[in-house]
């Protein structure tokens, strides 16, 4: 607030607004001071402007986006091993060759007549340390057996174990000339080393509407499983699809068998590493080699056919009456050897050496897509009726090429491949003899399935799975295991090569039987191999 | 040359299978076998070879390994021992 007051006198005054007076102690002159004004503002506070004003910064572009690589690889880096690393060591290794003289020099003498002991010493004749278990028993480890089959009265025609051991399948037919167009039939398989097998109960059954009569599984892809149809088709399933696990088929071509296919193996193709090719064989005489297409189409790739017109003539055969007729042909086994060298066992009762690189054309009558060839060389001496199988030695030395085979007649003949003559007749059972094989671990065993036929009682074999040690006895087998009680031939049996105690052996009444060899079945005895070589040069002589 | 005719020698010896020299650190020298088996070998023997020696100088340090024969139920492996070499002969005794 303000006050006026009045200055001056009456006649010059003013009114002039003062601000508060100076207090009077403070200055002791008699003065008048100008006052001091405060403006009054308060009008002015009032109506001053006002903004209100915010800032911010300005908007920040942002965008979303996503980053990934489209397409990747997967790249190894390996050093590789250089081809003659020894050579490598050689330059590296800073040699120094007149102390290497010096010390081949001092230990020679000593070296040369330890070795002279050592080729005369009998020190070590007959002598063997076991180191597993002997287990001298043999035992049956497995009872297998599909129920739905057994009781459609199908028989096992085929068993085979896969390329890790674990597996067995078997498949159901029938071999005694079933009726093929209503027959179904089964491919079981049962994983061995899995906890909570059930014998009862297949791992996997596939139904086939044609009776399987042979099996073979893929040498080194585990699920793959091939399979030889009554209808001559062949068929590849692979175990490992629950789906639907056919993966390729023939189907039914002009290529095709016209007989049902009784051995089925797989070939290593030449050109595509990776790749597999089948091998059919049947008693329509033709020996097949089918390739996978890209369609799941098995297609023909090379083929032979046995004519008996272009059988060689070496053995005395017995003149065929019909024409250009097709030898059946019902087993073959190849070379461990000599990969273009196969056996083949024909129902005409005698084995045939066979080529692939045979060229002559088969005289067949066939409209088939890839001409044939005749691919015997050797015919060797016959047995009294079918051959039924061959197998071929996984052992050898030298040129020693043996092989068995086996027939209705009952008989095992033991064979080299250089000779027509057989090195050793065995007249094992009187009933027919449906399956051979050799084992893979010793060279002197081999395996013979027996069945039905006439049995003789002074000479008959009560047995159903012959073991044959040729190290025991050339005369009689070392082993004979009944398979089941009751006359029920047993048409197959395999060895495991990668678990070798255990056999496998099908028959009749559907059951598959996997029997745990003991070790003397096992393991290879000290000189086995020359024992063998030995045996074969003694028959020769 | 006469290292090679030397391991000839000792190769053409009746029922010899392979033949190898090895030196102190158990690098392959010679050898009558292929790459992968000569080093297999190599590496093992070198180890049982020193180890058979320290097991003898264990038992008596006046004494010492002279040879080494390994018998199995397919061939004998015969090692003679040195300070630099180890000289491996591997021979099939047939009767």
């Amino acid at each position: 607030g303000a006050y006026a007051r009045f200055h001056g006198n009456r006649r010059s005054g003013q009114w002039e607004p003062v601000g508060p007076r100076p207090p009077l102690a403070a200055m002791f002159a008699d003065r008048t001071a100008d006052g001091a004004a405060v403006e009054s503002r308060w009008r002015s506070v009032r109506s001053a402007r006002c903004e209100t004003k915010s800032c911010q910064t300005g908007k920040i572009s942002t965008a979303e986006t996503a980053v990934q690589s489209h397409t990747s690889r997967d790249a190894g880096v390996q050093t590789d091993q250089s081809k003659d690393a020894v050579q490598d060591f050689q330059q590296e290794v800073q040699v120094d060759y007149t102390s290497l003289l010096s010390f081949l020099q001092r230990v020679e003498d000593a070296v040369i007549k330890e070795l002279n002991k050592n080729w005369k010493s009998r020190a070590f004749d007959g002598f063997e340390v076991n180191w597993t278990d002997q287990n001298e028993t043999v035992l049956c480890l497995h009872t297998l057996s599909y129920p739905e089959a057994q009781d459609q009265n199908l028989q096992v025609t085929s068993v085979s174990w896969n390329a890790t051991g674990s597996v067995v399948a078997c498949s159901y037919g029938r071999l005694d000339g079933g009726d093929w167009s209503t027959e179904k039939s089964y491919v079981c398989t049962w994983n061995l080393d899995r906890r909570g097998l059930n014998p009862q109960r297949p791992d996997l059954v596939v139904d086939v509407p044609s009776s399987v009569m042979c099996l073979a599984f893929h040498p080194s892809r585990p699920s793959l499983i091939a399979g030889g149809l009554f209808s001559g088709e062949l068929v590849v399933w692979d175990t490992s699809r629950t789906e639907d696990p056919v993966i390729w088929r023939t189907g039914m071509t002009d290529d095709t068998h016209t007989d049902p296919v009784y051995q089925v193996n797989w070939l290593p193709d030449a050109k595509h590493r990776n790749h597999n090719r089948l091998l059919s064989v049947s008693t329509d005489g033709k020996i097949l080699v089918w390739q996978e297409e890209r369609d799941g189409r098995l297609a023909l790739a090379e083929g032979f056919a046995v004519v008996a017109q272009q059988v060689p003539r070496s053995a005395r055969l017995k003149k065929f009456t019909w024409g250009e007729a097709a030898v059946g042909v019902t087993s073959l086994s190849f070379s461990h050897f000599d990969p273009r060298v196969f056996v083949v066992g024909v129902e005409g009762g005698y084995s045939l050496k066979c080529s692939t690189a045979a060229e002559t054309l088969a005289l067949h009558r066939t409209g088939g897509s890839v001409p044939l060839r005749a691919p015997a060389e050797l015919a060797f001496s016959r047995h009294g009726g079918p051959v039924y199988s061959v197998s071929c030695s996984p052992f050898h030395r030298q040129v020693l090429n043996l092989f068995l085979s086996c027939g209705t007649d009952g008989q095992v003949h033991l064979h080299s491949m250089l000779q027509t003559q057989p090195l050793l007749s065995l007249q094992l059972s009187k009933k027919y003899l449906f399956c051979v094989r050799w084992s893979p671990v010793r060279p002197l065993v081999f395996a013979a399935a027996s069945g039905e036929g006439n049995c003789n009682k002074r000479f008959c074999f009560t047995g159903d799975v012959h073991l044959f040690d040729f190290e025991k006895s050339s005369q009689k087998p070392a082993l004979s295991i009944k398979q089941a009680a009751g006359e029920h031939p047993v048409y197959c049996v395999e060895f495991n090569t990668k678990q070798t105690r255990l056999l496998a052996a099908g028959d009749a009444a559907g059951t598959v039987r996997v029997w745990q060899l003991s070790s003397d079945f096992t393991e290879q005895g000290p000189r086995e191999m020359n024992h063998l070589e030995q045996l074969a040069s003694e028959i020769t002589d | 040359a006469e290292v090679e005719e030397t391991l000839k020698r000792i190769q053409a010896h009746k029922g010899v299978i392979a033949t190898m020299v090895i030196n102190a650190e158990g690098i392959p020298i010679r050898t009558t076998l292929d790459n992968s088996t000569t080093v297999q070998y190599a590496g093992l023997l070198h180890q049982l070879t020193m180890k058979a020696r320290s097991t003898v100088r264990d038992i008596d340090p006046q004494n010492d390994l002279t040879f080494l024969r390994i018998r199995s139920k397919k061939h004998e492996i015969m090692i003679a021992p040195d300070k630099e070499y180890l000289l491996i002969v591997i021979q099939n005794p047939c009767e």
